[in-house]
């Protein structure tokens, strides 16, 4: 029979791919994590005003060329194993289950803390619109609004559509452009300086610690490999989607970085960025460009800020989800709507987490852009901080296990490399870490965070000892992900589990 | 509508029932994620294959036992496709590619034997064919599958393998609480159903762990 003949097209593969992802659509998946415009507006102006320092331009770039390269062994990991999860599963395939767990412990308040600084953020930014228009708002009644909306479609599980969210990105980007080009075009003092991108500025101290902030506002592009199983081709449109959300984060990013200090000029970018806050890049485009722009920049940043939200909300919900599925946390967290196909408790935990904290931030009267907005993404992003660290070495040591899979560069230059320069960032920051938060120099928070973060992960290591001894096939399965029982490396023979009386997908029973 | 009633043992239902589970028998709405109700339909049908003594699954890949054509029109299909595409052996691989369109053949399988009727609805731009029962006598059969299951676990009574496969599919794909809804009446079936899957041959229970792998990968990424 002629249908017996394989060489003709292959319909299967062909009919699999129509309904995946290409590039683009995983790009502006891991871009809206990192939303440019709300690191644009909202993190670069800060880094400025707090750390005093003009080097922000070379150090976004910097970042970026560093996290290419832990991108390079990274995406290179995914596609040798079968996981839809997060960097903690990386971590327990290079480095064992039981630094797998303690990074999920990590990851866990990490991601959570980013997630509410935000909130604060967003607070602070619509209360100063709305105080243009004559309303008086505080920043927690915003910040409350926009908490109960996420919390509604964190619930009922809706990520912006791939199409409204390409919408708003490309909007983002393209206002990006015209706001870089006008403040290049009308620098300060008639010319054009590039000093600000010199990198000898990148020996100063606080050069370390302002890596991480800059870090900070890539964090989301990791989520791409999330989107594995569902691309076109899984072995490249991953790998290019991520490097091409890391390059476009990073160009972003450093390119504004350094037009708004050609437009301030150096000397005084700092200055201003001190009065004007989340408003500079409003105040520095505003004499050069009609109202209707900046409006339109008002309105776009508050939508940036608003998917970053959504996606940080769904990205923490999805780690609780994974981490309930695999039995670390409790089983509830692993079930989801049955027809929605939320992860409920995970979804819940996050925003009544978010609700408490904020909460408290306003009944102590703390200043919602530095205590929530810097601090506690500060704090998350050490947090993810260590995670890309300690993912850049399992990448070195499943490559160092399964030689072979891939070329020399993809599986040892590059990781090796990411992992030294991850190595010295962290570093920096835990050593300036007091410095990052501006406290004082007897100030418990000099070394609580990272303390903390280090007892995390003993309770974590702790946990995952305490599931060897009394649930061996549940850990057997860790960082297995969705595909726990099957699809596992052959090097790691598991104990095969029984079907649970309640078993995955949609475990909305209590048994 | 009573050629859905049971035939023990064969796996010409396997799907169907599956079907009739996975859907309201009033609106016609699936009570999983689309997608999840897909996956557990390919398996089904895969499953049916099994039982049939056509396809076998071995450490994740489907082999061709027997070529010879199934009496259904639908099981034909799938099989000629299993044999002209030998490139794609990988369970998963077929799982996903059956399950895009698996919702509206089994739907049209049902209603050649009468169990459902079309029913089209207009949505904002487009329309949906939904098929579902109709008649009270679509209706019964439909609700009796459920039952059905329910009441053999709640009476212990011996399973066929069929039927154990259907509920091994209910519980990886999230509809045994819409089998077992009831906490106190069906205690007792909800601590027999991992030995009732347990004790399925090895590739019947491969089958139903793959699904469930499928649809929390499905699941974890979230897209419509």
């Amino acid at each position: 029979m002629a249908r017996q003949d394989a060489a003709e097209p292959d319909i299967i593969s062909r009919a699999l791919a129509k309904n995946r992802l290409g590039v683009p659509s995983v790009v502006f998946f891991g871009v809206a994590g990192a939303a440019p415009l709300t690191v644009i507006i909202g993190a670069i102006s800060a880094i400025y005003a707090i750390m005093g320092n003009t080097a922000v331009p070379i150090v976004y770039l910097v970042v970026a060329a560093i996290l290419s390269m832990f991108t390079v062994g990274f995406v290179a990991m995914s596609r040798h194993i079968v996981n839809s999860g997060a960097f903690y599963s990386y971590i327990s395939h290079g480095l064992g289950r039981v630094v797998g767990v303690g990074a999920a412990f990590v990851a866990l308040p990490a991601y959570s803390l980013m997630q509410i600084g935000l909130f604060g953020l967003f607070g602070s930014a619509a209360s100063g619109i709305l105080a243009e228009f004559g309303l008086r708002a505080s920043w927690y009644a915003c910040a409350l609004v926009a908490w109960g909306l996420v919390a509604v479609l964190g619930l009922l599980w809706v990520d912006l559509s791939g199409k409204v969210l390409a919408v708003l990105l490309i909007a983002e980007i393209s206002l990006v452009i015209i706001y870089d080009t006008v403040m290049v075009a009308h620098p300060a003092g008639g010319h054009v300086t590039f000093s600000t991108l010199s990198p000898a500025a990148l020996f100063t101290p606080e050069v370390g610690s302002m890596l991480v902030l800059a870090i900070a506002g890539f964090v989301g592009f990791e989520a791409t490999v999330v989107l594995s199983e569902e691309a076109k081709d899984p072995k490249r449109t991953i790998a290019r989607a991520t490097h091409w959300a890391v390059l476009l984060a990073g160009l972003m990013c450093g390119l504004s970085a350094w037009a708004m200090s050609v437009n301030a000029g150096p000397g005084q970018i700092v200055a201003v960025a001190q009065a004007h806050r989340t408003d500079l890049v409003f105040f520095l485009v505003g004499p050069h460009v009609p109202v209707a722009i900046v409006d339109i920049g008002y309105v776009l940043f508050m939508t940036s800020v608003f998917a970053a939200l959504l996606a940080f909300h769904a990205a923490v919900a999805r780690y609780q989800f994974a981490l309930g599925r695999e039995g670390v946390l409790p089983a509830a967290w692993g079930r989801t709507h049955p027809r929605t196909g939320a992860p409920l408790m995970g979804s819940l935990t996050q925003s009544i987490l978010a609700v408490l904290v904020l909460s408290a931030y306003a009944w102590a009267g703390a200043e919602p852009l530095v205590y929530v907005f810097a601090w506690l993404t500060t704090i998350g992003g050490l947090g993810v901080l260590i995670l890309m660290w300690a993912a850049s070495a399992a990448v070195v040591a499943f490559f160092v296990r399964h030689p072979n899979r891939e070329n020399m560069w993809r599986a040892q230059i590059a990781p090796f490399c990411a992992f030294l320069l991850l190595s010295v960032v962290l570093a920096a920051t835990v050593i300036g870490f007091g410095e990052l938060l501006q406290v004082s120099g007897n100030s418990p928070f000099q070394w609580l965070v990272p303390v903390a973060y280090l007892a995390v992960a003993a309770v974590g290591f702790v946990w995952a000892l305490m599931m060897r001894a009394a649930r061996p096939e549940t850990y057997a399965v860790i960082g297995r992900g969705a595909d726990g029982r099957v699809g596992v490396l052959p090097e790691s023979p598991i104990v095969p589990k029984g079907l649970h009386a309640d078993p995955v997908g949609a475990r909305s029973f209590h048994y | 509508m009573l050629s859905v009633e049971v035939t023990k043992g064969c796996g010409g239902v396997l799907a169907d029932q599956y079907f009739l589970i996975a859907h309201e028998d009033r609106t016609g709405r699936s009570r999983l994620h689309p997608r999840a109700t897909g996956l557990g339909l390919a398996a089904a049908l895969l499953g049916e294959l099994m039982l049939d003594g056509r396809v076998r699954i071995i450490e994740g890949d489907i082999h061709i036992v027997s070529r010879q054509p199934p009496g259904d029109a639908l099981a034909h299909d799938i099989l000629d496709l299993l044999i002209a595409q030998p490139q794609h052996r990988d369970v998963r691989t077929w799982l996903a590619f059956l399950s895009q369109d698996a919702a509206i053949r089994v739907g049209e399988r049902l209603m050649r034997f009468g169990a459902v009727q079309p029913v089209t609805r207009r949505k904002m731009l487009s329309t949906q064919t939904l098929y579902m029962p109709n008649t009270a006598a679509q209706r019964n059969a439909a609700a009796w599958a459920p039952a059905r299951l329910a009441n053999m676990m709640v009476r212990g009574m011996q399973m066929s393998i069929s039927d154990r496969v259907l509920l091994g599919l209910v519980a990886a794909t999230g509809l045994t609480r819409y089998v077992l809804y009831d906490f106190e009446v069906h205690r007792s079936a909800l601590l027999l159903l991992p030995s009732a899957v347990g004790s399925l041959p090895s590739d019947m229970r491969e089958l139903v762990e793959y699904t469930e792998a499928s649809v929390g990968s499905v699941l974890t990424a979230g897209r419509r």
